[in-house]
């Protein structure tokens, strides 16, 4: 025991003295102190704007990062204390005394725990400190409770050091290598990452194993947390019990406890306490080399007479010493096992990204070559410059590393010619990877049975955007390296560069020009290509490449060549070189000054430059300005006539337009406020005398008085130029609407009457930083004046259409309404498109690109699908959906109000599909390339186009007030016609998959709730309300009471409110929920009227499990089946606190054949519970497989997959 | 050939003066340079290969100015530095031949003669596919003097050769050398007097920065002559009262005694022998008259 203690006592000393351990300790406690002193740091900071960032889930989340980022930390500390005996090679003078083994691996191993988790502890420390920072949001601070930080800390930190440590220290003593630990390490670490990537990529709902078997804890910790509410995410830890989250987090942590500790009982079993042994292998390896030594020295040895040398002609040639040494270079480093180790895992990550470039949220597309360069080359990314990094240390430092430099320094080379074979050797190997990253991704392409490949667009991607990139960083990391004295902090500073580039940018320093080798964002799109993307990427490339070169220029001039390395002797030396340089730096500083300032006049002069933050200052001064005037009455846009010219090269449009405004209400109005948040509106004018009384900054807000009143019922003519032009480029945030193939902008261009409350800020952190109150809720049903408002526009109810629109000659131009007149004229082609006397929502777009058409005459109603060519994936998917849809609106809603459906594609830079009047913008990223591969797959395009054709009734025949709950009767009723059109087609029984997405979309978005869930007919902004919820809720209802009663319920509602305040003074309100409710009801038998109340008036959630399922062979050769049941039933507030409810409710019990997934029922029925535990005993003709309650999760319920099990004997 | 150097000195940021106001003239000869470990040998040599810069000084190789025109020194020179390590997985005669090619042998066919003269005159030809990393000290010291001789320097540098190799290649290497040296500057540096004394018509030695002594080794050796003397003592105690009475040059031991000698102009005492004077009585004479002043 006392040896044990010196040995445990000697580690800790020589840690204590170490400065590696408190630089590890500082890092921990910088990182967390930022992780909670600064609102954009840290994964629970930038999250949910509720969460407490020192809560019981914020600890948990850091404890868990703390894992995975910890892993080079406690290899550091544990890998090294036992390899120190054998690098230093003191086990000789150690293992020939007789030390106890328990001491000697014991101590070191205790000394190292110790020492590890002191310095794990500044993540607690850092955290603490945090809380105390005057300028945190304390709003997002609590008390700071000991067991929040203790618990997580000890059993997620503490738990990881021991099993990972283990690990690591039975590694190194078994290995006594420290390359074979961190190649461990570094393993470990990518295949976790590879791991989650895939799982993720997978989407797969299955969470017990996946979540007990994984090592760091990502994947259980979104297992138990992923539903989390805001008040249990600020009460809640990782429970200990078996029976919370089945267990998976005990289960998780004693496993990795045990392999932690059989790790040690295999490291005590093998590790031999001796000299000969521990260096048996290596002593057998060297000796055999020592005699071969000596037998080629031993060879007879030649005369002892010189002859002469051969005389040589010396030409000194810097092209072929060029040559020579950048062979040499990347011969060295192809020859090396790490880069082949890094290209490894790189392929193997290309690989398995690019495997699921062709699924999307488990739905599976064509993996165009966008989507497998995105999946191929974000995989090989990370390693391409960690390469560059790692390569230019290595080329920098290897003569002096391998002490080759005395011989290397006085070669009759020029500095330069050196330097430019290390940097040919990194553009060499980069390539190298760059080609396979290209074949990896044309492989993944062909394995998908995917074979348009576009290869020049791999080219442009790869070699042309990306690899500029990766030199300009390392030409950077050759620079630091040159300057600095040690490679190890050469690399500090390198990443240090490389994280705190992001960091910055959360920061609001978002500005190209001064974060080195950054460039503006960017994407592809088949439609548009690399588009207006191209000169903003080109400048901001050859500028950083400028720019670094230059830092190249200066890194010759460093040189380390001879012994002199003192500061001074470089300087001096730096100095004498310096003049020959002199050219080549003062033409990179042009290039860098010129494209910097071109950029500079692009993105700052041109155009203006506003950080994320500026541009959240304008919205809040948007509210505080002008909120006052939010209730004014104003004139209604009851006609719009409007001409509009796209100039789609230019990414610009000019045009005028013709409002006609109504008084509707009933006293004189004599100020018209009009809201140009786009600054795209000039030139206002009245039909009779006005002046301008006042207008803010950037004209977003003008009052205009009008002379004379505008009496109730009487109309006026407004008059206005509308149109934006692009100038050069801007730095990022580069208007997505404006493209040179795909323009797509809607009526945000044009002006909104009166205040916009759609522009202000939403996030409660962002308020809070603008000294925001809380977002102001929606009226309640019912108020008075809101739901005498559309849900939609405020300033509008019901317009006339009317529109010219002219783009480009190789262009069709798009807006809402039948094609009237199309001509050329100036070379360019014109279209007129009218609505007629056809009311419509005032909701209208253009767009204008080069598309293919198909067109379809369906019952009268002319289907039209507008497309790039080589998008025909869909098209024929997109017209069967429009037609199933068409004749199930028309024959269970109501008549189809216009005779056409129009479908046209937009660029991928946003993604959406939008339904204005007979018109749908649709994304190109989420139809176009949808894949149904296998029967039971999700078809998306399918899906989504019939939920934006619903929309043509809920949402533009039925709109609702400007109150809560109004938003589901377009969302939710949308989202149900769909998921009927969908089950006609697929049949009920593969609804199951797509429903369970739904769920798992609703208790997520739930889990991420900034404000507090309301109901679903009390819904305001929760899209996973008004969607996943809505629709289940509305599904499971239909199924309950028959879709013939929701569709007879619906029609009824529709028919009676559709179009309202379609008259020309503001008479009857628009409906809401209530009244859809209403009709719901009277289609829903008494019994089932809780089904209502629950669904719609309060938020419910289940706990139903399968307890136990047997089976019994009855005399008459059939199979008697036991199914005992609970049944639990909660309702739960906002915020996500629970209270028990009674229960009294119709549950579904089912028995099944077929193996789990693909389930076939046997028995289905729904039973009333009333009580929490039931047994159930049914009988079947077959033999059973599975049994359970509530089996096709038609109810909200937590644990979905407890609902069913395997039936025993 | 003719290496001038003047007034060269070096003093090192940790304040250890390397070099104090050295000057040197070595003619077209090998030259031996002389010295204990840590004498500024090795700086000295470094500052002629044009890796280190002197504090003050010049260093000139005829017309040309080592400091200032670095690499048209390079080019004329061959340099084995005292310690160098190689790149791992190259084997030597990848590595010859692209040393060759940095010193502007570009025609291949004069480049393979050379590199295969030089790989069989330093007994390197039967490994020189193997890596260089796997050879022993000896063959990567011979590769070293490989590669100092491509390409026919006219100034060679070779700082301790002979470390690290075994008689008969020592042997060889210095015939190798002398054959060389007849057309060429070389200054070899060396802590093992025999190295000087069987090669070099001239030389120096250097010991704390300073230069001791420069000439050739017979004229040192008349100035020495007769005045060198030794005693065999059997007591450390004896050793002891001798060191403190008379300057000592040095003491070897021979079968367990010691045997002494020591510097006089006349015979210094009882059983004192007058013995032939030796180059190393030259060197330690220097090094411990420096020792004395």
């Amino acid at each position: 025991m006392r040896m044990f203690w010196e040995f445990f006592s000697f580690e800790v000393r020589l840690r204590r003295k170490s400065i590696s351990t408190y630089i590890y300790f500082l890092v921990w406690f910088t990182f967390y102190f930022l992780c909670v002193a600064s609102e954009s740091f840290g994964p629970v900071a930038n999250a949910n704007g509720k969460v407490l960032l020192n809560g019981p889930y914020a600890n948990t989340v850091y404890a868990t990062g703390a894992s995975i980022f910890g892993i080079i930390i406690i290899a550091a500390i544990f890998g090294t204390s036992i390899l120190r005996d054998f690098q230093r090679d003191t086990y000789q003078m150690l293992f020939t005394k007789p030390i106890p083994k328990f001491a000697y691996l014991g101590g070191r191993w205790a000394g190292s725990m110790v020492v590890t988790v002191f310095v794990f502890s500044g993540c607690l420390l850092g955290e603490f400190a945090g809380t105390f920072a005057p300028w945190a949001d304390h709003a997002r601070i609590g008390p700071n409770h000991l067991m929040w930080y203790l618990q997580p800390f000890l059993s997620i930190t503490v738990v990881q050091i021991f099993f990972i440590g283990s690990l690591f220290f039975t590694v190194a003593a078994l290995s006594r290598k420290i390359f074979v630990v961190y190649v461990q390490g570094a393993a470990l670490f990518m295949i976790y990452l590879i791991g989650i990537t895939v799982f993720s990529a997978t989407r797969s709902l299955e969470r017990f194993w996946s979540g007990i078997f994984d090592p760091i804890g990502f994947v259980y910790l979104d297992d138990i947390t992923r539903y989390w509410t805001v008040v249990e995410r600020n009460t809640l830890l990782l429970s200990w019990s078996p029976s919370v989250g089945a267990g998976v987090f005990l289960y998780n942590r004693l496993l990795w406890l045990s392999v932690g500790s059989l790790s040690l009982v295999v490291l005590w079993a093998l590790f031999p306490m001796s000299v000969e042994a521990l260096t048996a292998a290596s002593q057998g390896r060297r000796a055999a080399k020592a005699k071969k030594q000596e037998e080629l020295e031993l060879r007879p040895v030649r005369t002892l007479v010189a002859t002469r040398l051969p005389r040589v002609h010396r030409v000194f040639s810097t092209w072929a010493q060029f040559l020579s040494l950048s062979r040499l270079r990347i011969y060295m480093i192809l020859h090396e096992i790490p880069f082949w180790a890094i290209a490894g895992l790189m392929t193997v990550f290309a690989i398995s990204n690019g495997y699921f470039a062709g699924k999307v949220a488990e739905v599976d597309v064509w993996p165009v070559t966008y989507l497998m360069l995105q999946a191929v080359e974000g995989g090989a990314t990370l390693f391409l410059y960690i390469v560059a990094a790692l390569y230019a240390a290595e080329l920098v430092w290897r003569e002096r590393d391998v002490h080759f430099d005395g011989i290397h320094d006085a070669l009759p080379m020029g500095e330069t010619i050196d330097w430019l074979s290390k940097l040919l050797a990194i553009a060499f190997v980069e390539v190298v990877l760059l080609v396979v990253t290209m074949l990896c991704g044309i492989l993944m392409q062909t394995i998908a049975g995917y074979y348009h490949f576009e290869l020049l667009q791999y080219f442009k991607e790869l070699f042309v955007v990306t690899f500029p990139q990766i030199m300009i960083f390392a030409l950077l990391a050759l620079f630091v390296q040159t300057m600095v004295s040690n490679k190890f902090i050469g690399h500090g500073i390198a990443i240090g560069i490389f994280v705190l580039v992001p960091i910055l940018f959360t920061w609001g320093w978002e500005n190209t020009l001064y974060l080195f080798g950054n460039t503006p964002p960017y994407t592809y799109s088949d439609m548009n290509g690399y588009g207006h993307f191209v000169p903003a990427l080109f400048w901001s490339i050859t500028y950083w490449l400028a720019i670094s070169a230059f830092l190249g220029v200066i890194s010759i001039a460093w040189t380390r060549r001879g012994a002199e390395d003192s500061w001074t002797a470089r300087r001096r030396i730096a100095g004498a070189r310096m003049p020959r340089l002199i050219p080549a730096a003062v033409l990179c500083l042009l290039i860098g000054v010129g494209s910097g300032a071109w950029y500079y006049y692009n993105a700052h002069v041109r155009n203006e430059y506003l950080n994320a933050k500026q541009r959240r200052q304008i919205q809040a001064n948007y509210e505080r300005n002008y909120k006052k005037y939010e209730n004014q009455p104003q004139l209604k846009v009851v006609a719009v006539d409007t001409r509009v010219d796209i100039d789609p090269a230019r990414r610009s449009f000019s045009g005028w337009a013709h409002y006609t405004l109504r008084n509707k209400t009933a006293q004189p109005i004599s100020e018209v406020h009009i809201t140009d948040s786009q600054q795209s509106v000039s030139n206002i004018q009245f039909d009779r005398p006005f002046h301008r009384v006042s207008s803010g900054p950037r004209d977003i807000y003008s009052i205009y008085a009008l002379d004379q009143p505008v009496a109730p019922g009487e109309t006026i003519a407004m008059t206005f130029n509308v149109g934006y032009q692009s100038h050069g480029f801007r730095d990022g945030n580069e208007k997505a609407e404006l493209a040179y193939n795909g323009t797509f902008f809607d009526s945000s261009y044009f002006p909104t009457l009166g205040y916009s409350q759609g522009l202000e800020l939403s996030d409660p952190r962002r308020r809070r930083e603008e000294h925001l109150g809380p977002l102001e809720e929606m009226a309640p049903r019912g108020d008075p004046a809101q739901s005498l408002y559309s849900l939609f526009t405020k300033d509008s109810d019901w317009i006339t259409y009317r529109a010219v629109v002219s783009t480009s000659p190789d262009q069709i131009a798009i807006a809402p309404g039948y094609l009237q007149r199309q001509w050329q004229e100036g070379g360019r082609n014109f279209f007129e498109y009218s609505m007629g006397s056809t009311n419509i929502a005032d909701f209208f777009a253009f767009i204008s690109a080069r598309y293919k058409v198909k067109r379809e005459d369906y019952k009268g109603t002319k289907l039209e699908v507008y497309y790039t060519p080589g998008h025909e994936f869909d098209i024929d998917d997109m017209l069967a959906s429009s037609k199933a849809g068409l004749d199930y609106y028309r024959a269970n809603y109501s008549p189809y109000q216009f005779a056409q459906y129009r479908i046209l594609e937009f660029p991928r830079y946003r993604t959406f599909a939008q339904s204005f009047p007979n018109t749908i913008p649709y994304s190109e990223s989420i139809g176009f390339i949808g894949r149904v591969v296998k029967k039971n797959d999700i078809d998306i395009t399918y899906f989504v186009t019939a939920h934006e054709l619903a929309h043509q009734w809920w949402g533009h025949q039925l709109i609702g007030g400007n109150v809560q709950g109004s938003n589901m009767m377009s969302e939710t009723l949308a989202e149900y016609s769909a998921l009927i059109v969908m089950e006609k087609k697929y049949g009920k029984d593969n609804m199951h998959r797509f429903l369970r997405h739904e769920l798992d979309g609703y208790l997520r978005g739930r889990g991420g709730e900034v404000r507090h869930e309301p109901p679903l007919a009390l819904v305001q902004r929760e899209p996973y309300v008004w969607y996943q919820k809505g629709g289940q809720i509305m599904y499971t209802l239909a199924d309950y009471i028959g879709e013939d009663k929701v569709d007879a319920a619906l029609h009824n509602f529709l028919m009676q409110y559709r179009y309202a305040n379609a008259a020309n003074s503001l008479t009857t309100p628009y409906p809401d929920t209530r009244l859809l409710e209403a009709d719901l009801r009277a289609q829903t038998p008494p019994e089932l009227q809780y089904l209502i109340t629950d669904g719609f008036d309060s938020i419910v959630l289940y706990d139903n499990k399968a307890v136990s399922a047997t089976v019994t062979p009855t005399a008459d050769h059939k199979y008697k089946v036991t199914l005992v049941t609970q049944a639990r039933k909660v309702k739960a507030d906002g915020n996500g606190n629970e209270t028990p409810m009674a229960l009294n409710d119709y549950i579904e019990i089912g028995v099944f054949k077929g193996k789990k997934d693909e389930e076939q029922p046997l028995y289905l029925k729904k039973v009333k519970f009333t009580q929490e535990q039931n047994t159930f005993e049914i009988v079947v003709d077959e033999m059973p497989t599975r049994a359970g309650i509530d089996p096709y999760n038609k109810l909200v319920d937590r644990i979905a997959d407890d609902n069913m099990m395997d039936v025993t004997h | 050939m003719a290496v001038t150097i003047s007034d060269l000195s070096k003093t090192y940021p940790n304040g250890v003066k390397a070099l104090k106001n050295v000057s040197l003239s070595i003619g077209n000869i090998m030259f031996g340079l002389l010295g204990p470990n840590g004498a500024g040998k090795s700086t000295l040599m470094r500052t002629v290969a044009t890796l280190q810069e002197p504090d003050s000084g010049s260093v000139h190789v005829d017309d040309l100015d080592v400091l200032a025109q670095k690499n048209e020194v390079r080019k004329i020179l061959g340099y084995l530095p005292q310690e160098f390590g190689v790149y791992p997985k190259i084997s030597a005669l990848d590595m010859l031949e692209h040393l060759a090619v940095m010193k502007g042998v570009t025609s291949p066919k004069e480049r393979k003669e050379m590199v295969d003269a030089l790989l069989q005159q330093t007994n390197l030809w039967e490994v020189r596919k193997k890596a260089l990393s796997t050879f022993s000290g000896g063959m990567k010291q011979r590769f070293g003097i490989a590669q100092a001789l491509l390409a026919n320097p006219r100034l060679i540098i070779v700082d301790e050769p002979t470390a690290g190799l075994d008689p008969a290649e020592r042997n060889r290497f210095l015939n190798l050398l002398s054959s060389i040296g007849r057309e060429v500057t070389v200054i070899l540096s060396t802590h093992i007097v025999d190295d000087v004394r069987e090669l070099c018509p001239r030389m120096a030695i250097i010991a704390n920065g300073e230069l001791l002594l420069e000439g050739a080794p017979a004229e040192t050796l008349a100035a020495l002559n007769g005045k060198i003397w030794s005693k065999v003592v059997i007591t450390d105690d004896e050793l002891k009262a001798l060191e403190s009475q008379m300057q000592v040059i040095s003491t070897h031991l021979i079968a367990g005694q010691h045997e002494v000698r020591v510097y006089s102009d006349s015979s210094p005492g009882d059983g004192f022998q007058p013995v032939d004077s030796e180059l190393e009585d030259v060197y330690f004479f220097n090094l411990s008259q420096q020792a004395r002043n």
